[in-house]
């Protein structure tokens, strides 16, 4: 009966050695290789250093025009450009202008990131079904683990900072772009390559000129909902040393500063709409294109 | 008919003492700030064990952190036990509370020889010895790289929204760290800074930057405290080094202000648990090295709050023992 009533526990030295174990060999796996992959990651850094410099070290009026330009080569669209120069000046205009830039700087260097890692994953996973397989609870596991829990170990290797921070935004955020470059490449319409088979050509050539052209924009909806989760994860990224709008919204956190973490959280939710709308105009304009080639 | 009636309120008189002890034994419903870091985490534990077990407390423990913790006991009362409370973080409030008589500061020293300041590893100064005091080590950021610009020396400040974050900035101006190729690190949160340390005692690497003590890192790690030199007056500390930045113009360069931390009730506390159970407040104190040793012993053995109260009550009666009363005692060691 009491094999009913109780769960069968391992014992509590065990548990306690095995715990210790697993801490132990991390250990010295950080101190084994700790140095090296943190230099690996140095390029990454120099960049994300420099990025952030030139946001901030560059005059205003020419940030804030690059982005209305960069949202008119995205959307075309003049309202969005509008939308954009006037979110950029109320956020500076509020005094937060250094830490947004930050923001800026990591979220565009984990998007980028993202998609030179997440959309080859992608195009593997809607090759072969035994990698989709596999990639598939990987990137489950990713989206749904507690940020926290590995932060520690990312800590332990690399340290607090840009990059780890930098790789934590990716754990979270690299998935979406992987699961609908993926699906983007499946549903690709069969007869369509049968034409390309028809005509001979190579899987490269078939992947290149066919399969990834007609999922572009289900790709792209991808992309944008990995900047919508970087952006997610801006205030944990800050709890590992990341510069940026995480930062004031930890202080409003511990000290119950309303307005300082309202006006924080809602530039973080301005710069998530100006990317949001931007990179979705910019999918509706690829596909608008594909429907005219179709009729 | 005289007898009747002093037999009757003799029976009244028994009655009312015997309610009264029952009421006492059973004592009531008391909610304990679990706050978010080990030390207190851990005094909670052993306060909710000794409280049940030997007062008859129903203890609960809610989760907290300094400022909102401060703010509900102030406002609504609740939880009623606040048992490591920084109170240089809320000095005013805490006087004026205390003086209306919400809150007590029942216990004014409930950890021995605790403190904040500036900290080195120990690997720092065997290799370095004439680093012990701040003006030495500002003299050399080189030894200090910080992560992102190593020709910089890389000081490690607190968590955004901690007060100490406020002056250690300050410190950052007072001590010109600037001019002397310094750049503050920022740790972002308490596992950030607890991280940095640990990874580099770790590998060997230099450290430098705000700590605090009782806790595991100090104690596992043997962490050095760096002399910060004289304290340069109250009213430099409390109207300069511990306000925001643009409010404190003029920073002078100081030792850290002594820490007082308290063990503060509510009066709701002072009501349900009784004179036993201030007793046992005010007469707990943990030694400083029983502290860090505690806290090491869950650092090493991954334990929690709670399984680091049972050690604790189990091996160090010598310690816990003085703090209770005989027949509570007793109530204790039955229930371990």
């Amino acid at each position: 009966m009491e094999f009913f009533n109780k769960i069968p526990v391992m014992d509590r030295d065990a548990l306690r050695e095995l715990k210790k174990g697993i801490d132990f060999s991390f250990k010295n796996f950080s101190r084994e290789y700790g140095d090296a992959i943190e230099s690996f990651f140095d390029p990454l850094l120099t960049f994300l250093i420099f990025l952030e410099k030139l946001l901030v070290n560059t005059p205003w009026p020419i940030v804030i025009g690059v982005f209305g330009l960069l949202a008119w080569i995205g959307s075309r669209n003049y309202k969005l450009v509008i939308g954009t120069i006037l979110c950029f000046v109320v956020i500076g205009y509020f005094g937060m202008w250094k830490n947004c830039m930050a923001t800026v700087a990591i979220i565009s260097v984990a998007t980028l990131v993202c998609i030179v890692v997440g959309i080859p994953i992608g195009v593997l996973m809607s090759k072969s079904a035994r990698a989709e397989k596999t990639i598939l609870p990987v990137l489950d596991m990713m989206q749904t683990i507690p940020s926290f829990v590995y932060l520690i170990p990312i800590i332990m290797l690399l340290g607090i900072g840009k990059v780890p921070g930098l790789l934590a935004v990716c754990i979270y955020a690299l998935p979406p772009v992987v699961r609908l470059t993926n699906l983007g490449i499946r549903e690709v319409d069969k007869e369509t390559l049968e034409a390309a088979d028809a005509f001979g050509a190579t899987p490269m050539q078939k992947l290149r000129s066919v399969q990834i052209p007609l999922s572009l924009p289900t790709i792209f909806a991808g992309v944008n909902q990995t900047i919508m989760m970087a952006l997610a994860m801006v205030v944990i990224a800050s709890m590992i040393g990341v510069r940026g709008l995480g930062v004031p919204i930890l202080q409003a956190i511990s000290n119950q500063y309303l307005a300082l973490g309202l006006m924080n959280g809602l530039a973080i939710v301005a710069l998530a709409i100006i990317f949001d709308r931007i990179t979705q105009e910019y999918g509706n304009r690829i596909q608008r294109h594909r429907g005219t080639t179709k009729k | 008919m005289k007898l009747k009636r002093i037999l009757l309120s003799a029976l009244f008189v028994l009655g009312v003492t015997s309610y009264g002890n029952v009421a006492n034994a059973k004592c009531g419903d008391i909610t304990i700030a679990n706050m978010n870091w080990a030390s207190a985490n851990f005094m909670a534990e052993v306060d909710k064990v000794i409280l049940e077990e030997g007062y008859g407390c129903t203890v609960e423990l809610v989760p907290g952190a300094t400022m909102p913790t401060f703010t509900s006991m102030q406002e609504k009362g609740e939880p009623d036990i606040a048992p490591e409370f920084w109170a240089n973080a809320a000095k005013v409030e805490l006087e004026a509370a205390v003086s209306e008589g919400k809150l007590h500061s029942i216990n004014k020293a409930p950890i021995t020889g605790l403190g904040e300041g500036w900290w080195v590893l120990p690997a720092t100064l065997e290799k370095h010895p004439e680093l012990t005091t701040a003006d030495a080590i500002l003299k050399r950021p080189d030894l200090f790289p910080h992560p992102e610009d190593p020709s910089k020396g890389g000081f490690h400040i607190c968590p955004p929204g901690w007060n100490c974050e406020l002056s250690n900035r300050n410190h950052f101006r007072a001590w010109e760290m600037e001019a002397k190729g310094w750049m503050i690190v920022e740790t972002g949160s308490a596992a950030g800074l607890d991280g940095s340390i640990a990874k580099a005692a770790e590998r060997g690497e230099n450290w430098f930057g705000y700590y605090w003590s009782p806790t595991a890192l100090i104690g596992k790690y043997n962490m050095q405290a760096v002399d910060m030199g004289e304290y340069a007056g109250k009213d430099n500390w409390d109207n300069c080094l511990s306000k925001p930045e643009q409010e404190c113009a003029n920073p002078l360069k100081s030792s850290w202000v002594k820490s007082e931390v308290y063990s503060v009730a509510t009066d709701n506390f002072k009501k349900t648990a009784g004179k036993d159970g201030m007793n046992y407040l005010k007469n707990r104190t943990y030694p400083g090295p029983v502290m860090n040793g505690m806290l090491v012993w869950m650092g090493e053995n991954q334990a929690e709050g709670a399984d680091a109260a049972i050690e604790f009550l189990k091996t160090k009666e010598d310690v816990w023992g003085k703090w209770v009363s005989g027949s509570a005692k007793k109530k204790i060691k039955a229930a371990l």
